[in-house]
């Protein structure tokens, strides 16, 4: 009976894990040959789902479904070609943290099309009856659709593995993810073959939806749900690698199930001691490819060495030559006059929800340039930065229901918890460079994320509440939420007196990292930016100074969330509000956005984005759809950011003034040096 | 006798079956200019990578100035002494020459700045730096040109502020990496020209594949061949090696 029902979970297991292997054999492949980080994967594969839905409904389920397992998968396939040509194409030779912001931008616009066209509720993909029957072999009762699913996908598998080994295409596609260059040299286009494999991968992505749909259920969550496990498939099977993106899904697949269906349970009994298996559900994915990336960075059958520096270009953004210093220090104090006098407009208008947008702007902008020190200036790319905004959140949540409500308090403890953890996870992490690095700090962001759900003491899935900050020491102080006064006859609440807070906060962090990017450190964080292998050889101790630049940005980050939790219009401290991996994303989406490398351009990031996002949602619910295409736009003609568009425009115009004349079509000179 | 700079001894180094630099010991003495050359998989550039620790050896020991430092990290290296020029033009592209040099000079004092101005002092506000900064600019001739990116600066240029970038860590000895690869004759001879002019009281390493330069330059010279020491000694004892004749001088010239 045990035995069954092992077995029973095991195949569950490997059901789950032939999804996996049909996700990353695809996400694997496009990013060992093209590299390109593609976050849109997991929405092709709901593509492929929905599709189907449409599909199978005039038909039945009977004949349906066989027809949108053809169908939908070449229409996904060529989708994903089109995307390609398209998008994906003018971005080849640069860094891979544009095809980040890219594919992000892909991600929200295919999700609000599926939206829009399918709705939001949960639909039901109908299979044929004969599948959906139960069966019992050998004692282990499960359904007949785990074996289709499992022997259609291995089908799939093996042809895949066929057509990659065994024909002229899918040797040059094998060579073109060890060495680019060489396949090149020998003459061959391999860039020809992106398209098709962009395809292929994507085809199979949508197979994947749709035997995932049949089995569960379809919605417009499972995107979203599939593409961090199976960019754990990848980095642990090894990014390129097909046998591993096989092994690596059965293990993920086989692993999770099994945690998910034994966590808590008794091992084995001796005498008075139990061992029973820890309740890891969900952890142990992320400490596998953790434990796997720090013995062997480049994955269980990876064969491409680290990542070369210098393959792609960062482009960081700036007014340049364009405004002078003083022109840009001018600017500053008037954006922050500005800001400082917002409030009184908003008073007069009464409505004090702009406010809370404010507010929240903020926060996210101390937030976007903790990152930018990292990524902008060190060249690190942290795929977890929302770990640290996270715990931020959640230590000062904690600090005020056990310890203390005093704001500065709570704030500093925020700031001092994320720079020991950013110091812990810095210090395993900063040894693996480029995509792994970003891999493993994603991982550790996981890890908490999952984490925060099994203890009591940061309140599961439901988070934590009954918080409050006071503006004081100690417990002598006011209430934030308590504070009110009155001017002019206007009433001044609790959102004013926030926001004075947040923004002195922000000015003072921006000083604080304008300062330190002028001193000696930050000089020596933007030469590691230009050439990590000569500012080793002039002497400095690289790692050791990328690990402090991640302590500093860790802590800042810190200190957003601890601002997040001490905000008075923030009643709980939910994981999926801090630590779910999207706010990652969304972090590096707004420093790129803005213009990274400036300090100042993430924060007007952070501004742009809200501001749009709340203007664009009051008037249509597609606003993620008009986002997402904005990204795109921008990191096709604006790869620099929002900051860098003054000297383009003055570059337009020289341009046109000089029509007749010799036309300068090369880059602008951008860089800023501050 | 002058005293010994660098010495590596029993110098070996495999990767899987393959014995790229094989007990290869070798003492360079203070001041001396030193070629080492060799055809093609000969183990030099290998050679090159133990000395500066870009590359850890299976066997054997690098001791400068009289330290051992086999398991000491590049950049410690760099800090005792031990500079290197890279063989594409490595500098700061996207910083100013000056900021690229200032950098250099700011890593021989970065032991002198406490934290708190490690963070929050203007980085120019350093008396020394910015003096040895104006030396090194002056030296390499890029004193007009500081305020310029060094991704604007012509090639030539970019190769004097690479020797720049390695005058300023101020260094004992310093490894050149072929620093002539891939130029004209007239190029070529500018950049030696610029090395005497620039390092000429520094010990040097050149890692060569051009005999006739290296012949021109060297006061001795070590030919590896296969990862072995094949011989050391002056050019003309070198010209004169029968071993060298054969293995290498003898064989199909460049």
């Amino acid at each position: 009976m045990v035995a069954a029902d092992f077995i029973e979970q095991l195949l569950n297991g490997l059901t789950l894990g032939m999804v996996y292997v049909l996700l990353a054999a695809g996400l694997s492949v496009i990013f060992g040959v093209m590299d390109v980080i593609n976050f849109s994967h997991g929405e092709l594969f709901a593509l492929g789902a929905y599709f189907s839905l449409s599909i199978i409904a005039p038909f039945g389920a009977g004949t349906g479904f066989w027809i949108a397992i053809v169908v939908a998968p070449v229409a996904v396939g060529l989708i994903g070609a089109a995307i390609e040509r398209t998008t994906v194409r003018p971005l080849y030779g640069r860094d891979p943290l544009y095809h980040i912001l890219l594919t992000f931008g892909l991600v929200l616009v295919t999700n609000d099309v599926i939206r829009l066209i399918w709705g939001t509720q949960q639909r039901q993909l109908a299979v044929p009856e004969y599948l959906s029957q139960p069966v019992s072999i050998l004692g282990v009762q499960v359904s007949v659709y785990n074996y289709f699913m499992i022997v259609f996908a291995a089908l799939l598998a093996v042809v895949t593995w066929y057509l990659l080994n065994r024909t002229k295409y899918g040797m040059i596609i094998r060579a073109g993810s060890q060495d680019r260059e060489m396949v090149r040299n020998v003459g061959i286009d391999i860039d020809q073959y992106y398209t098709l494999v962009f395809g292929v991968g994507a085809a199979l992505a949508a197979v994947a939806g749709i035997v995932l749909g049949g089995y569960q259920n379809v919605n417009t969550g499972m995107g979203n749900s599939v593409i961090i496990p199976a960019f754990v498939v990848v980095v642990l099977g090894g990014l390129g690698s097909f046998r591993g993106a096989v092994f690596g899904g059965l293990l993920v697949g086989v692993v999770q199930t099994l945690m998910r269906a034994y966590s808590g349970s008794v091992l084995a009994t001796f005498g008075d001691t139990t061992l029973t298996v820890p309740n890891l559900e969900g952890l142990t994915v992320y400490l596998l490819m953790i434990a796997v990336l720090l013995v062997k960075p480049q994955g269980l059958f990876g064969t491409r060495g680290e990542e070369s520096d210098g393959e792609g270009e960062i482009l960081v953004g700036g007014y340049g030559g364009v405004l002078a210093d003083s022109t840009r220090v001018r600017l500053g104090g008037i954006a922050v006059v500005a800001l400082a006098l917002a409030p009184i407009a908003i008073l007069f208008m009464g409505d004090q929800y702009y406010l809370v947008v404010l507010n929240e702007i903020l926060i996210w902008a101390i937030f976007a340039l903790s990152l930018d020190i990292v990524m902008g200036y060190a060249g690190l790319v942290p795929l977890g930065h929302t770990m640290f905004y996270g715990v931020g959140a959640y230590t000062a949540a904690l600090i005020m229901l056990h310890y203390s409500q005093s704001v500065f308090i709570v704030l500093l403890g925020a700031i001092l918890i994320c720079a020991v953890l950013a110091w812990v996870v810095g210090s395993l992490s900063i040894r693996v460079s480029g995509v792994y690095f970003a891999m493993i700090t994603l991982a550790f962001a996981e890890l908490l994320y999952s984490a925060v759900f099994k203890f009591d003491f940061t309140g599961g899935s439901d988070g934590l509440l009954g918080f409050e900050a006071l503006l004081g020491l100690g417990t002598v102080g006011e209430s934030l939420s308590n504070i009110e006064f009155g001017l002019l006859g206007y009433e001044l609440g609790q959102q004013f007196v926030f926001y004075y807070l947040a923004l002195l906060i922000a000015v003072l962090s921006f000083l604080f990292a304008r300062r330190m990017m002028n001193a000696p450190f930050g000089s020596v964080l933007q030469s590691i930016r230009e050439s990590e292998e000569r500012a080793e050889f002039i002497g400095y101790d690289v790692n050791r100074y990328k690990r402090r630049a991640f302590v500093i940005s860790g802590g800042m980050a810190g200190l957003a969330g601890g601002l997040l939790a001490v905000s008075p219009s923030t009643v709980i401290i939910s994981p999926d509000q801090t630590l779910n991996w999207i706010h990652s994303g969304e972090v590096i989406v707004i420093a790129l956005f803005g213009g990274m490398g400036t300090l100042y351009g993430p924060m007007i990031g952070s501004g742009v984005f809200f501001g749009a996002e709340e203007f664009l949602s009051s008037y249509t619910d597609q606003w993620r759809l008009i986002i997402g295409t904005m990204f795109i736009l921008f990191v096709l003609f604006v790869p620099r950011g929002i900051v860098s568009i003054p000297s383009l425009v003055a570059q337009r115009l020289e341009t046109a003034n000089n029509a007749d004349g010799a036309v300068d079509m090369d880059e602008p000179d951008v860089r800023s040096d501050d | 006798m002058t005293e010994t700079v660098l010495e590596t001894d029993g110098l070996t180094k495999r990767f899987g079956k393959l014995t790229a630099v094989d007990d290869v010991s070798l003492s360079v003495a203070d001041g001396e200019f030193r070629s080492v050359i060799g055809p093609n998989g000969a183990g030099k550039t290998t050679t090159f990578n133990l000395i500066t620790g870009a590359l850890s050896p299976s066997e054997g020991a690098v001791r400068f100035k009289g330290e051992d430092i086999t398991n000491v990290a590049p950049h410690e290296r760099v800090g005792r002494g031990l500079g290197r020029s890279f063989q594409i033009t490595n500098v700061f592209g996207g910083l100013t020459v000056r900021e690229n040099v200032r950098l250099a000079a700011q890593s021989v004092y970065s032991d002198e700045i406490n934290p708190g101005e490690a963070l929050f002092r203007d980085k120019n506000g350093f008396d020394e730096i910015a003096e040895q900064t104006r030396t090194v600019l002056e030296q390499i001739g890029l004193r007009d040109r500081a305020d310029e990116h060094a991704e604007a600066l012509a090639y030539g240029d970019q190769r004097r502020l690479e020797l720049g970038l390695v005058l300023a860590t101020d260094p004992a000895l310093v490894m050149l990496d072929e620093p002539t690869a891939g130029m004209s004759s007239e190029e070529t001879q500018a950049t030696m020209n610029l090395i005497d002019e620039v390092l000429s009281d520094r010990s040097l390493m050149l890692i060569e594949h051009d005999i006739d330069l290296v012949m021109r330059v060297s006061d001795r010279i070590t030919v590896l061949t296969r990862g072995e020491e094949l011989a050391s000694g002056t050019p003309e004892e070198i010209a004169n090696n029968e071993d060298v004749r054969d293995a290498y001088l003898g064989g199909v010239r460049e």
